[in-house]
């Protein structure tokens, strides 16, 4: 029990400095400006927008959908910038080579950005209720706490995918960038996934978030858990598979580089 | 006559760095491409009414236009920090106003350009156009906003210089800008005081008669739009002349410059 | 008039620490120098790193404010005259930053040529002439991001002259080069000073300093602690001798013994692969040779020796005895 605890606290302490690494360029100043600052920002034009173009009582709706994208912002950018920092501190080979397992390593860094993830949203949300005056009585809000939680899992799942890309490619960041504005418009959080032409309907599907910002729409709603199960199920099913091609692309970015054939992860 | 060629050297180094980066592509081409077609969704959610379609069809071009003409100086005095020649050429006889004179004048071509792809997506992607363009007024408009945002980045990009932690703040303000200015629906639906907020930046007056420009239905004020957007850039560039005289002795002081 | 002068010069830093509970910290980084080098020295400052010989360049090269003191170069002021001043002087930085790595190195000097507001008839001849004398020439058009450390180095250099300056600060112009290409720049900063330029060189090489400098100064914490020419600073050593030998294991006692013999000044031990070599400074080698074996009776030594101080034992023994 003893020993199970002190794994705990190491475990915890591990994630800690993790996440004080992420952002160790940042003054406490900047930290607040890039945390609080621009997600708020960022949801705030958008609530705007959509209040002007349909009305203010579909505020709720803009509110929760670009909340909940800010996930992706923690999820990609958080891993990929951890493997951009190893890379610029010279401390990925060391990575590559421990003989720690790997997929612990791999995953002690997303749940990092999970916990983030989920710290955005929820600041995001709670600042975008109180300027916007939203109705939440009718809300299920442990199930949107589960959908929160969900979600932020699930974009950690794409993020690995990039920070694996970030092995090979200088510049995955700007792809990141892009995929991440992206969302936005696949991802059914301005307006319904309908409207988009089919093959882009497609793309939506095979991404996270789509199912998770139906499901939490729902929830705030007043759904039921079991209304929305199977939305969530698939959700946490497409994060799950980008998670693992994330983590086999890293196993053979990883075995590539070791043979040499990988300057560029170095 | 030697500091207006330091200036345009400042220029058209900037504009080749831009040219060869990726990232500039990101902000100038790709970035507002990605909130017109947002926009436009969304703008034509409602039973797509041509006066809201506007906002779409320049929308997209403005937020290019402010976020290239007003960060591009600012990162390039950060990308200068990481490279270590922020340093050199503050000391170079050619005052830093100068330079970033230069650094500015390159973003707003980029930022110009900006408009052009977003039109297009707008036409033919959403069949969206601007109803009842007065090309004179559009171009008078156009060139106010331009004045505008050259003032705005040329008085807050010294802060680049002197503090690392503005960076992320002043990221921010480039997106309070989008709201605050009308970029994309009208101000009139935001709570009176972020209206006050509005009302003291340039940008708001001459993206307003800018739209006007393109519908029909009035009262227009163009004169005063103009004018208020105008006074403001002026003020702007008061404040900046005690900034860069700030900037020149803090940064002296503090050794910030060198700092990666 | 000197060509650079310093009186009482101080400078603190002031920093904030911690993140939420912010705490104050001052750092003083010059505790009152006085400096006066005279037109057409070449002058050294060594020191180790941290002793403030990077602050002082970026003082006297107006990039700095001193918190105290006075800095002038060439009779300007360098808090107040700085527009004056920077058209007359060049400074380089050690280190491969502070260049724009993604254009040619033809394309920095254009650019910096115009920012230190030189007429373009004047750039034009000047450009070729420093490319060919700096060894650059059919290089200018490569990106520097394809140049060697010592090409971006002889580029940082050809910048800092672009302007025909009066005064040259070169601040450790060769660390990290190579060896070839440290022992090239030391040859053309000579040239330089022999061409009737003044520079200000500081280094933490002791060799650097001795090999090219008319004088010196040792610099440590912020304050100067010997100056003059280079075989006067020697004289600081000057009555002493140098007792050298290699031994593997080199006990405490020992060195107390050793420490205890008459006329030894300092006993310094660095180990150096699995033996150590130790340095004995003393006032007579040949006494102190003659007891050694009493005092590590049973020990083997090795490369036994002794020779004439150095420039370097003698800013050992500076850098040691003020701390």
């Amino acid at each position: 029990m003893r020993r199970l605890a002190l794994e705990v606290a190491v475990f915890v302490r591990s994630i800690w400095l993790q996440y004080v690494a992420l952002f160790q360029w940042a003054t406490i100043n900047g930290y607040i400006a890039y945390k609080l600052l621009l997600p708020v920002t960022q949801i705030l034009f958008f609530v705007e927008l959509g209040v002007y173009a349909t009305g203010r009582q579909n505020a709720l709706y803009f509110a929760l959908g670009n909340a909940l994208q800010l996930t992706a912002n923690a999820g990609i950018f958080g891993v990929i910038a951890t493997v951009a920092n190893e890379r610029q501190y010279g401390t990925l080979p060391l990575l590559l080579a421990s003989p720690a397992n790997r997929l612990v390593t791999f995953l002690s860094r997303a749940i990092v950005n999970v916990i983030d993830g989920i710290a955005t949203v929820v600041v995001g949300l709670v600042i975008t209720v109180i300027l916007f005056g939203l109705d939440l009585h009718r809300a299920n809000l442990p199930l949107l706490g589960l959908c929160v939680v969900v979600i932020s899992l699930t974009t950690a799942g794409l993020g690995l995918m990039f920070g694996s890309i970030g092995l090979v490619m200088r510049d995955a960041i700007i792809l990141a960038n892009v995929v991440y504005y992206l969302l936005l418009i696949v991802c059914g959080i301005n307006f319904p996934v309908s409207r988009l032409p089919f093959v882009l309907q497609l793309v939506s599907y095979s991404l996270p978030l789509t199912r998770g910002v139906q499901a939490a729409r729902e929830a705030a709603a007043g759904a039921s858990i079991g209304q929305v199960s199977g939305l969530l199920a698939g959700e946490l099913m497409i994060g799950l598979l980008w998670a693992l091609g994330g983590y086999a692309l890293f196993r053979i970015l990883e075995s590539w580089a070791r043979r040499g054939g990988l300057q560029e992860a170095y | 006559m030697s500091l207006i060629r330091a200036g345009w050297r400042a220029f058209v180094i900037t504009i080749r760095m831009r040219v060869i980066s990726t990232w500039s592509y990101l902000s100038w081409l790709v970035f507002p491409m990605l909130f017109t077609i947002v926009g436009l969704y969304v703008l034509s959610s409602g039973g797509a009414s041509s006066s809201r379609l506007v906002y779409g069809v320049l929308g997209g071009g403005l937020i290019g236009y402010w976020s290239v003409a007003y960060l591009d100086a600012g990162n390039s005095i950060q990308d200068e920090r990481w490279s270590g020649t922020l340093e050199q050429i503050f000391a170079t006889p050619t005052p830093i106003w100068v330079i970033l004179f230069g650094k500015v004048c390159a973003g707003l071509v980029f930022g110009l350009v900006s408009f052009l792809p977003n039109a297009a997506l707008a036409y033919f992607g959403f069949h969206a156009v601007l109803p009842a363009l007065d090309p004179w007024k559009f171009v008078i408009s156009l060139g106010v906003l331009t004045l505008s945002f050259f003032c705005i980045a040329l008085t807050l990009a010294p802060l680049f210089a002197l503090w690392r932690w503005a960076f992320s703040m002043l990221n921010g303000f480039e997106l309070g800008v989008y709201i605050l200015c009308g970029f994309m629906f009208p101000i009139a639906a935001l709570a009176s005081w972020a209206q006050g907020v509005a009302g003291v930046l340039a940008p708001t007056w001459a993206v307003r008669a800018l739209y006007a420009s393109t519908v029909m239905q009035g009262p227009h004020d163009f004169t005063l739009w103009w004018l208020a957007a105008i006074g403001l850039s002026v003020v702007y560039l008061a404040g900046a002349y005690f900034l860069y005289g700030l900037v020149e002795r803090e940064a002296r002081v503090s050794g910030e410059l060198a700092l990666a | 008039m000197p060509a650079i002068e310093a009186r009482r010069l101080r400078k603190t830093y002031k920093t904030t620490r911690g993140v939420f509970r912010r705490e104050k910290v001052e750092r003083v980084a010059l505790r009152g120098v006085d400096l006066a080098i005279e037109p057409g020295e070449l002058f050294g400052v060594l020191g180790p790193n941290g002793a403030g010989k990077t602050t002082m360049t970026k003082i006297f090269t107006t990039l700095l404010l001193p918190t105290s003191g006075a800095a002038t170069v060439l009779g300007l002021d360098a808090v107040h005259d700085q527009w004056a001043l920077r058209r007359r002087i060049g400074f380089v930085f050690g280190g491969d930053r502070g260049l724009y790595w993604r254009l040619s190195g033809l394309d920095n000097l254009r650019y910096f040529a115009d920012l230190y507001r030189i007429p373009p008839e004047v750039t034009r001849k000047r450009i070729p002439a420093l490319l060919e004398r700096l060894g650059l020439a059919g290089r200018e058009r490569d990106r520097v991001e394809l140049y060697s450390r010592g090409m971006k180095q002889r580029l940082h250099l050809a910048r800092g002259l672009l302007n025909d300056p009066e005064v040259l600060f070169l601040d450790e112009p060769t660390i990290g080069l190579d060896p070839v290409g440290a022992r090239e720049l030391r040859v053309i900063v000579r040239e330089l000073a022999d061409a009737g330029k003044t520079v200000f060189l500081t280094t933490h090489y002791m060799f650097e300093a001795d090999a090219i400098c008319d004088r010196i100064a040792v610099i440590k914490g912020g304050e100067i602690v010997a100056e003059g020419t280079p075989s006067s600073i020697k004289k600081v050593v000057q009555d002493q001798g140098v007792v050298e030998f290699e031994v593997v294991g080199m006990p405490a006692e020992r060195v107390a013994g050793l420490r205890g013999l008459q006329g030894v000044k300092s006993v310094a031990v660095v180990d150096h692969e699995l033996a150590q070599v130790v340095t004995i400074h003393c006032s007579s080698p040949a006494d102190v040779m003659t007891q050694l074996g009493l005092v590590l009776d049973g020990m083997s030594l090795e490369k036994v020796s002794s020779r004439e101080p150095t420039l370097e034992d003698a800013y050992v023994q500076l850098i040691g005895e003020s701390s």
